[in-house]
């Protein structure tokens, strides 16, 4: 990276660090879940008594608990609530003028996308951590259900889980900055953005087994990005048995939605970014020239 | 007798005199442009596409102040954006320092430094580190340049502020620190879209003074827009015209007021006395007489040189001369000969009319806070 994209990123950083509120709001709903939804909604106390614990752990995959398998769903969900802050700063940049100076510079228009897309993944993924280390604690809460872990979790597990994490918090965040580049206004962008919040959390397996959905859900669901993140996920933390498919299948799956995302906001980025054309009626950019 | 000043360089820049067609004389060309017009679309069918700008040609001279004068909406800042790379000309062509602003704009960026006509300093930062960033954009960064972004601060007199946060700066804080943000990578050639829109008259004059003294100090090349007459008068080399997307008059300020035809000479004389107007009409540099009772209006070349002939030729002819001013034309004359229309300077208040040669100095009121 070079050398202009890291002082866009030192940029961000000190506006983030002197105004993190966007943390607290992008965690609310997360903890919440986890501290009222999963106390609350546990699945297992569904099963008629007497059904064999076995039953219940290969319906929830693995996981020792209802809230264990809901947790790391929850981390997954966290990492796109924190996502959909992503674009925004990119339309108060385009509507300030600041985007105009940035680019009157020699600065790479390549360097400006992917110095937003960067600083703002790793933004991302820091909700995800503490949503993983907060479900921890609460196992150790008397009469609170916490995150449990499968007992033999290696070092290599929990890569394969930060991968996970990681990879899905690029996509989303290359996805919601893709929204802010085409944007003009921040009104539109958040219409669009939740309207795909829940659509994109319920139509996952973060809150639900696969296993008791109709099968025309299932399809979704197999293919939802948070989906193959959170099956990866689980399958570190709590082993692999049950699935139909390796962890690296899922994984690739993934790995082809980043790309996609990433490539949409390229796509959007490099028109967004471009100074040269006047289009119809002036775009923000040249709009914010002219003001 | 009243004088204008003008800024003593431009008799030297433009030496060869009368040279407002062929500017650049001698001068190593900087910026150079070729019938440039920009067509924005129209926004809906039905609406009819913006003619911005109408083939403007013109050169710059390294070491010019080279002012861009004209009302709102006459084509400046779409123009200086093109010179600046940040939009393609329908057609046309615009080089500088040689490079071909559409073709290579990467190149034409490093060159250049930038003012914009709004303020585009991140609110949540610092001016230091809104510097520093600039700075950062270019590829610089380390000891040197941070002293030379405090010495920057300094000169633009942010030092004491330099680590509060822009969202506290007032208007005139903010101009300055763009001017310091477009200085930060030490371009050897300026734009300034509007510089000093928005700044009292002691800022104006204060920001005329650091212009002219970047010129002195480092041969810097300015290339301006504004829509202040009297900016365009004290502070440019040559000046463009420019009305609907069109240069209507290129030339030193002497010389686009000279070609209105002189000054004005007002001559009131003793109540009931002989007439002049025979007396002076055939004087060399007369061109006209116009005469209300006691005063006379003459349109002369070279006012000051013809008071005393007048006076002396009236004395002679028993005519007694109570008083004689000479009045210089202004921009606003030119501008109205040459379009027909009186200058507007529409939503931005009237522009300060400080006098010549007193810049800054108890302007009366009119400029925005
Ligand atoms: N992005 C744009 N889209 C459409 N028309 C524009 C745009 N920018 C400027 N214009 C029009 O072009 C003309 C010249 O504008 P501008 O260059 O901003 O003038 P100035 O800077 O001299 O005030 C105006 O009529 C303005 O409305
Ligand atoms: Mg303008």
């Amino acid at each position: 990276m070079s050398f202009p994209a890291i002082s866009l990123i030192r940029r961000e950083y000190l506006r983030w660090i002197r105004a993190p509120t966007w943390v607290i709001s992008g965690l609310m709903s997360p903890i919440l879940y986890l501290l009222l939804f999963g106390q609350a909604f546990d699945l297992g106390k569904l099963l008629p008594p007497g059904t064999p614990a076995a039953a219940l752990a290969q319906a929830l995959s693995g996981a020792p608990n209802y809230f264990s398998y809901f947790a790391v769903g929850m981390v997954a969900f966290a990492s796109v609530t924190a996502a959909m802050f992503s674009g925004t700063g990119i339309i108060f940049d385009k509507q300030l003028g600041i985007l105009q100076r940035i680019l009157s510079t020699p600065i790479s228009r390549r360097s400006v996308f992917l110095a937003s897309l960067v600083f703002r993944g790793i933004l991302t993924l820091i909700p995800a951590f503490l949503v993983v280390g907060f479900a921890l604690l609460l196992a150790h809460v008397p009469d609170v259900a916490g995150l449990s872990l499968g007992a033999h979790v290696t070092a290599l597990d929990g890569v394969q889980f930060l991968v996970a994490a990681l990879v899905l918090s690029v996509a989303f965040t290359a996805l919601f900055l893709s929204f802010g580049f085409a944007a003009q206004r921040i009104e539109s962008y958040f219409g669009v953005v939740t309207i795909l919040q829940l659509p994109i959390l319920l139509t996952s397996n973060a809150m639900y087994p696969v296993s008791i959905m109709p099968t025309w859900l299932q399809y979704l669901v197999g293919f939802n990005p948070i989906s193959l993140a959170v099956n990866v996920m689980r399958m570190s933390l709590f082993g692999t048995s049950g699935y139909p498919y390796a962890a690296g299948i899922y994984l690739a799956g993934l790995l082809a939605w980043a790309a996609l995302f990433v490539g949409l906001a390229l796509l959007l980025a490099s028109r967004a970014l471009r100074t040269d054309v006047a289009t119809p009626g002036g775009s923000a950019l040249s709009a914010a020239i002219a003001e | 007798m009243a004088t204008v000043r003008f800024p003593l360089r431009w008799v030297r820049l433009n030496g060869s005199g009368g040279t407002g067609a062929m500017p650049v004389g001698g001068r190593e060309v900087v910026i150079d442009v070729q019938d440039l017009r920009m067509v924005y679309p129209a926004p809906k069918a039905g609406v009819a596409p913006t003619v911005a700008v109408d083939g403007v040609r013109f050169q710059v001279g390294r070491g010019e102040i080279f002012g861009f004068l004209g009302p709102n909406g006459a084509g400046k800042t779409t123009t200086i954006s093109i010179l600046t790379t940040l939009l393609s000309p329908t057609s046309g062509q615009a080089r500088v320092e040689g490079i071909d602003t559409a073709a290579h704009p990467h190149d034409v960026r490093r060159k250049l430094g930038l003012v914009f006509q709004k303020s585009t300093a991140d609110e949540e930062l610092t001016g230091r580190e809104n510097m520093a960033l600039q700075a950062g954009l270019y590829g610089q960064s380390g000891p040197a340049v941070d002293a030379r972004i405090s010495d920057l601060l300094q000169q633009m007199e942010l030092a004491s502020v330099a680590d509060r946060f822009v969202k506290t700066y007032s208007g005139g804080m903010r101009r300055r620190l763009e001017l310091a943000v477009g200085m930060v990578h030490d371009p050897k050639l300026l734009f300034l879209d509007e510089p000093t829109l928005g700044l009292d008259p002691q800022g104006r004059a204060g920001f005329w003074r650091y212009i002219r003294s970047l010129r002195e100090s480092k041969g810097i090349t300015v290339f301006m827009t504004t829509h202040y007459l009297d900016e365009a008068d004290q502070l440019c080399d040559r000046i463009a015209v420019i009305d609907h997307g069109k240069i209507i008059a290129l030339g030193t300020p002497k010389e686009l007021k000279d070609g209105l035809g002189g000054d004005i000479l007002e001559i009131s004389v003793q109540p009931g006395a002989a007439d002049l107007a025979p007396l002076v009409q055939s004087m060399a540099g007369v061109k006209s007489v116009a005469r209300r009772e006691d005063t006379y209006r003459l349109k002369c070349s070279d006012g000051e040189r013809l008071i005393p002939k007048v006076v002396l030729a009236s004395e002679q002819a028993g005519i007694s001369v109570r008083g004689v001013t000479v009045a210089k034309p202004t921009l606003d004359e030119v501008f109205l000969e040459l379009t027909g229309h009186a200058y507007r300077e529409e939503g931005e208040g009237p522009a300060p009319r400080i006098p010549p040669g007193d810049a800054g100095a108890g302007a009366p009121g009119g400029d925005r806070p």
